[in-house]
């Protein structure tokens, strides 16, 4: 038991920090929902109270369905990827003895770089006639895909450079991880007579469970503010296949200006974000308790 | 301002010069349209004195009149000094019947087409697109031609722009007399039905829905196509020694007219200086001025006197200003992703503008 004084000043230590999180946090969050209960164009002096038109409109406005489609095909395709790619890629290094160190460093290269550079790179790579991934779908005889300007493949194009860009991260850390296992537990299964796809199945998968937990919850919430490779290289185009809904709010909230419709769209969001979050946590909770 | 010979700084020496006790301070501005855009709604939204005398995109005029951003000129810049200019670029300065700016440098959109091609069929340069698109089918693979026509179809400002001279060309606009939003559906519709048909037909090749004007500068400047819309400063580099098209190139009009680009120069309201910051906009639109700041960054004068070539005067005589409305950015937004899903076949013309229509019923304001 803590003595109630010792509680009391436990709490008057606190309260500068409570009051800077209420400032940067609440505040905000106040803010924004009002903002989103308004038909606001400062720049024109509008300033109305419109109650849930903003929300009613959204509703039923293609455009942020459409937003909300393509966020959320990039959010489980990316992660489901990059995950993947990066358990695969971390085994390997885990595995590998020699250059290893050389590997990792490699590794870590894409991952350094600033989304905008990635982004202008993966320009160079799919332009339309003398990019590499052209050149290459030309050797193989697959024509010249239009990587950027075909509705069917520039989500996928994206899809792709996001997937270079952050798996490193995920095998990063799922290499961390396979170095904390020890090999003791690899010997016994041995003796037992596991083989490698049960070794796999019954031993590393299980013990990287709470990282790829903690990296798909990162990943997850990274992906769903997606912006910079889209801004950059289609903003949003073609015909809207790339415009997620941060690059929606973007532009009610900073082109066009209609703050209170943009502060509905980050609203919406910013409950998606929350609600992703409360699940991951609550797997998390779930995992540690078994 | 870019290039190496930026003849702005002599300029503004000249006119301290001419104007003792004044001092002129250049200050950059970001290199985008969006961010520049960005830059001035946060300084002059706050009220910001930190500047007098700006540069502004022709679509931006009219919304920063309307935001009480910039001065009301229309006393100051008489009629007699606007006649000096191009009248599309006074109609682009205009709101509510005053005008806000004065033209600086002028750009329009035009149509760049193989001389050499077309005059061995004894070919004149198309007035229709339909024309366009029957001699670009006819020439496309002679001679290395991979391509007919190239023009701008990624999702951007730039999009806007080519289907908007779409609509020139049949009779139509984005916004009617009376501001309403696409007042003839089907003509509109034809329009850009035309642009996808471009695309189906073979006309253009499929990578314009990914084309800025760089890409398909390129690709027309590498002699791989017949036909490229584009802004007057690719000429130069087509004319450039190593250039492989150099002397096979003649520009004309866009049949319906090009719409008009550049800047106009305006006072910021919140100036303590507005006699003086109105004395530099005159000294910096002067033609003597206007002619080299245009040559120093591939722009032109915005004053027909200054034109030399008859052919690239009556191009400019036939520009047209974009829809003037202090809401260009909201409807110009709205329209790129629907004109985009048009144009890739994503969605049917007629359902992708009547979309955009649906989005602007709400987000315009009276």
């Amino acid at each position: 038991m803590i003595a109630r004084g010792e509680r009391r000043f436990g709490l008057l230590l606190a309260a500068p920090a409570l009051l800077v999180l209420g400032a940067v946090t609440l505040y905000p969050v106040a803010h924004v929902l009002a903002l989103s209960l308004q038909r606001r164009v400062p720049i024109f002096g509008v300033a109305d109270w419109v109650g849930l038109a903003n929300y009613a409109f959204l509703t039923r406005d293609p455009a942020f369905w459409n937003a909300a489609r393509v966020t959320v095909v990039f959010v489980i395709a990316s992660v489901a990827v990059e995950l993947a790619l990066g358990v695969a890629v971390a085994l390997a290094l885990h595995r590998q003895q020699r250059w290893r160190a050389i590997a990792l460093a490699l590794l870590l290269l894409p991952w350094c770089l600033p989304g905008v550079v990635t982004a202008r790179t993966f320009e160079w790579i799919y332009h339309p006639t003398s990019g590499l991934a052209g050149a290459v779908a030309r050797r193989l005889g697959a024509g010249a895909p239009n990587w950027l300007g075909d509705p069917s493949l520039s989500l996928a194009a994206l899809i792709a450079a996001d997937v270079w860009r952050t798996m490193p991260f995920v095998a990063l850390l799922c290499y961390a991880r396979l170095l904390g296992i020890p090999g003791e537990v690899y010997e016994a299964a041995t003796v037992d007579g596991a083989g490698r796809a049960a070794t796999l199945r019954a031993i590393t998968l299980p013990l990287l469970a709470p990282v790829l937990l903690m990296v798909a919850l990162f990943r997850t919430l990274d992906a769903l503010r997606a912006f910079d490779l889209m801004f950059v290289l289609t903003g949003g185009g073609p015909a809207a296949t790339t415009e997620t809904l941060a690059l929606f709010a973007y532009r009610s909230l900073f082109q066009t200006l209609h703050l209170g419709y943009g502060a509905a769209v980050s609203t919406v969001v910013f409950v998606l974000v929350g609600a992703t979050a409360t699940l991951y946590l609550a797997a998390g909770r779930a995992d540690a308790t078994r | 301002m870019p290039g190496e010979r930026d003849p702005l700084p002599a300029l503004l020496r000249e006119f301290e010069r001419l104007h003792p006790g004044v001092t002129v301070q250049a200050e950059a501005l970001p290199w985008t349209a969006d961010v520049q855009h960005q830059f001035f709604v946060i300084n002059l939204e706050g009220r910001s004195a930190g500047f007098d005398v700006l540069m502004l995109d022709v679509i931006w005029v009219a919304e920063f009149a309307r935001a009480g951003w910039i001065l009301d000129l229309s006393d100051r810049f008489d009629a007699a000094a606007r006649a000096e200019h191009f009248p599309s670029t006074i109609t682009a300065a205009t709101l509510n019947g005053r005008v806000w700016a004065v033209p600086w440098v002028m750009n329009v959109g035009l149509l760049y087409y193989r001389r050499d091609l077309l005059a061995r069929r004894g070919w004149a340069a198309p007035t229709t697109y339909e024309e366009l698109a029957r001699q670009a089918l006819a020439l496309r693979g002679e001679g290395g031609i991979r391509e007919g026509f190239l023009w701008q179809g990624k999702q951007y400002e730039g999009l806007v722009v080519n289907v908007l001279e779409s609509f020139w060309a049949l009779g139509t606009d984005v916004l009617g007399p009376s501001g309403d939003v696409l007042p003839d559906p089907a003509l509109a519709a034809a329009a850009l039905a035309q642009r996808r048909a471009f695309i189906t037909d073979g006309v253009s090749p499929a990578l314009v829905t990914a084309a800025d004007e760089e890409v398909s500068r390129r690709e027309f400047g590498a002699g791989a196509a017949v036909f490229l819309r584009n802004w007057p400063y690719a000429l130069a580099l087509f004319e450039a020694p190593a250039s492989p098209v150099r002397g096979r190139v003649a520009i004309t009009a866009l049949p319906g007219g090009g719409a008009l680009g550049g800047a106009h120069l305006a006072i910021n309201a919140a100036t303590r200086y507005p006699t003086q910051a109105w004395e530099l906009v005159r000294f910096l639109t002067r033609p003597e001025a206007q002619r080299r700041i245009g040559d120093a960054v591939g722009l032109h004068p915005t004053r027909p006197a200054l034109f030399e070539s008859p052919a690239l005067l009556s191009i400019f005589r036939g520009a047209r200003a974009r829809p003037v409305t202090p809401w260009y950015q909201t409807l110009s937004a709205t329209l790129q992703p629907e004109l985009s899903a048009a144009i890739t076949g994503v969605k049917p013309p007629a359902r992708a503008l009547d979309d955009a229509r649906g989005r602007l019923r709400y987000l315009l304001l009276p």
